[in-house]
């Protein structure tokens, strides 16, 4: 589209990806977020002093943000997204609720209001019964989630949220909402021009998640068929053209076991999984938000729209998965991504940079095509097999569990297959060999050591004048 | 040059002798011969016989290596023969107890114990912020709170001393 692009970037981020393949890059304040990626000022500062004529807000920080995409409104920058008021209609999870509940699209039982106090939030919770989701009103990524079991871990969970949500989002603000077992996260996504077209293309099936965040999506979801999709679409669009929604966005439903669906929320913004959509769909999704955000007509209808094959992604972030998902922040001392047909690595890190412990851990998303689902994880097995990550800790290992499973494989998916797949500790298939890498790097470091601590005693000259003695390492 | 290989509380000793990318290899009494060349930034690539392998090695503090081979990660602590035998001699008492130590640099949401209280493998110690997660870092072994080095609010760095469980 040959757009010229400017990159804004943190104390903590002038290494990373996004600034070296940028046009220009801005500087906008210190590594934490509070201080940079959340000063709607200092963006639009840096958009002003650039000549920049749009604002694409990516996937995190003020993506979802009313207040940032009224302040580009009135400094005249195109905001790559919904209007303000779409984004505060939808953004806001509680009223979200209520227009889903008046159009007649079916939610998921809860609180109307966030909850304030603690004895407010333990009759709230009683009342929708145990357990219970803390959601963050402004939420999303999981952050400021919390699942509750019981009620003695209420007050615990509802300060945990809360903390969480005011750091991530800027507001600790948290509803409760009735936990269903098991269920299937799938999510919709919606494509809607200024001139009044809304299309569905399809959706994305999102429940392997751990902590709530999501580790591997894919397109089609084994669980939807031709009609469920049609119904869930048609509530999606309806949803979206309710509040006058132009852009692209997100709405995700849980499905339980006989196939209902319930809203949850709508993502006011580009979803990370959005690629899993592009790879069956055909259409590059942020190709078409700054279409859309140029005020071009999308140019098709429904009927236009066709689906083909099944797409998988894998989130390869830098954490310990043996460790319950620990971040795993540092330096990649390795790094080599897979390649060969159909498959895509989306990724922001490279050899040598350093994963900052101050952001999300997500480094790549690998993405696989292939004209049906059995193909896609066979092709996804092997990418991730080939992929070597070195010097952080990655959630690769876990995900070729995933993979190798057979609810997975049979796609037999719901929100608690990660409490299903074994603690199995180290699989220990190449525990001699790792023994083996070891010792030799523990041998061929000692030889580099060793010369010169035993140089002192014993003149170079005789050294070197002893037969065998020269070039070969102390042992 | 022999060493005592450290892995999952198991201890295996293993010789290693060679050059040149050849060597030999003595593991828990078996011989191995492997062709070994370093292969771009802290990657190897190992040959056993016609079996071709690519581990990714990574040193950490205290001769810790991180070895990733296929997907799999190994914590594998490499000593030279005689300093594990000095190390361990008579030093039994530092094998029990647990040190916690900050594993990254972050932020303490909260201390879960106190000085003197009991605790069993699994309980909570200390809830650590980083990259916008709270992270919950729990006692590995039973024992007593002796020391507690922090306090809600403030910030660690990597190798700080969190909790001393004896």
């Amino acid at each position: 589209m040959s757009i010229a692009t400017v990159a804004v970037f943190s104390e903590a981020d002038r290494e990373a990806l996004h600034v070296l393949l940028a046009d220009e890059a801005v500087p906008i304040g210190p590594a934490p977020a509070a201080e940079s990626y959340l000063s709607a000022e200092k963006l639009i500062a840096a958009a002003r002093a650039t000549g920049a004529q749009a604002v694409h807000p990516g996937y995190g920080f003020l993506a979802e943000n009313a207040s940032f995409a009224d302040a580009c409104a009135t400094a005249g920058l195109v905001f790559i997204g919904p209007s303000p008021a779409a984004v505060r209609a939808m953004g806001d999870k509680m009223a979200a609720r209520r227009v889903a509940l008046s159009l007649g699209v079916p939610v998921v039982p809860g609180a109307s209001e966030p909850v304030t106090d603690d004895k407010d939030a333990a009759r709230i919770a009683e009342d929708v019964g145990y357990p219970v989701m803390l959601k963050a009103v402004m939420g999303g990524g999981g952050k400021g989630m919390r699942l509750v079991h019981r009620r003695e871990d209420l007050a615990g969970a509802l300060r945990a949220a809360r903390s969480e949500a005011g750091a991530a989002f800027g507001d600790a603000s948290v509803y409760i909402e009735r936990y269903l077992a098991a269920p299937r996260h799938v999510e919709i996504q919606i494509l809607a021009d200024a001139h009044g077209s809304t299309v569905h293309l399809g959706e994305r099936e999102c429940s392997i998640q751990r902590r709530h965040q999501k580790l591997i999506e894919e397109s089609p979801s084994p669980g939807v068929d031709a009609e469920l999709r049609r119904r869930m679409g048609a509530a999606a669009c309806r949803l979206a053209a309710a509040v006058g929604y132009v852009n692209a966005g997100t709405a995700e439903f849980l499905v339980d076991a006989h196939g209902s669906f319930y809203f949850l929320e709508m993502n006011a913004r580009l979803q990370v999984e959005h690629p899993v959509t592009e790879l069956v769909t055909g259409r590059d999704l942020v190709r078409e938000q700054l279409r859309i955000a140029a005020g071009e007509k999308l140019g098709y209808g429904q009927e236009d729209i066709a689906w083909s094959g099944a797409a998988i992604e894998c989130r390869i972030n830098a954490e310990d998965p043996d460790q319950g998902f620990l971040p795993s922040p540092g330096c990649i001392t390795r790094l080599s991504a897979p390649a060969g047909p159909w498959v895509r690595n989306d990724s922001g890190v490279y050899a040598g940079y350093t994963v900052p412990r101050y952001y999300d851990t997500l480094m790549a998303k690998l993405i696989v095509w292939a004209p049906d689902r059995e193909a896609a994880v066979a092709r996804m097995e092997r990418a991730l097999g080939e992929y070597q990550v070195g010097g952080v800790r990655s959630t690769i290992p876990v995900l070729r569990r995933i993979l190798r499973h057979p609810d997975f494989v049979a796609g037999k998916l719901d929100t608690q297959f990660m409490e299903r797949l074994d603690d199995a500790p180290v699989p220990g298939r190449h525990r001699t060999l790792a023994l083996i890498a070891a010792a030799l790097a523990a041998y061929e470091r000692a030889g580099r050591e060793t010369p010169p601590a035993a140089a002192p005693t014993v003149s170079a000259w005789a050294r070197l004048g002893r037969p065998g003695s020269s070039g070969s390492r102390p042992r | 040059m022999k060493f005592e290989a450290q892995l999952d509380g198991a201890v295996v000793p293993v010789e290693v002798t060679g050059d040149g990318g050849r060597y030999r290899v003595t593991l828990g009494g078996d011989a191995l011969e492997v062709d070994a060349r370093p292969a771009g930034e802290g990657g190897w690539s190992l040959l056993l016989g016609r079996e071709s392998f690519a581990a990714g090695v990574c040193e950490e503090e205290g001769g810790v290596f991180v070895v990733d081979v296929d997907g799999e990660t190994y914590s594998i602590r490499v000593e030279e023969e005689t300093r594990y035998i000095i190390r361990t001699r008579g030093g039994g008492a530092a094998a029990r107890g647990q040190i916690l130590k900050a594993p990254m640099p972050g932020r303490v949401v909260m201390v879960e114990v106190t000085v003197g209280q009991a605790v069993a493998p699994g309980d909570g110690l200390v809830i650590l912020e980083a990259m916008k997660m709270e992270n919950e870092f729990k006692a590995s072994v039973a024992g007593t709170v002796k020391e507690i080095r922090v306090e809600a609010g403030q910030a660690v760095n990597p190798g700080d001393v969190l909790v001393v469980v004896e």
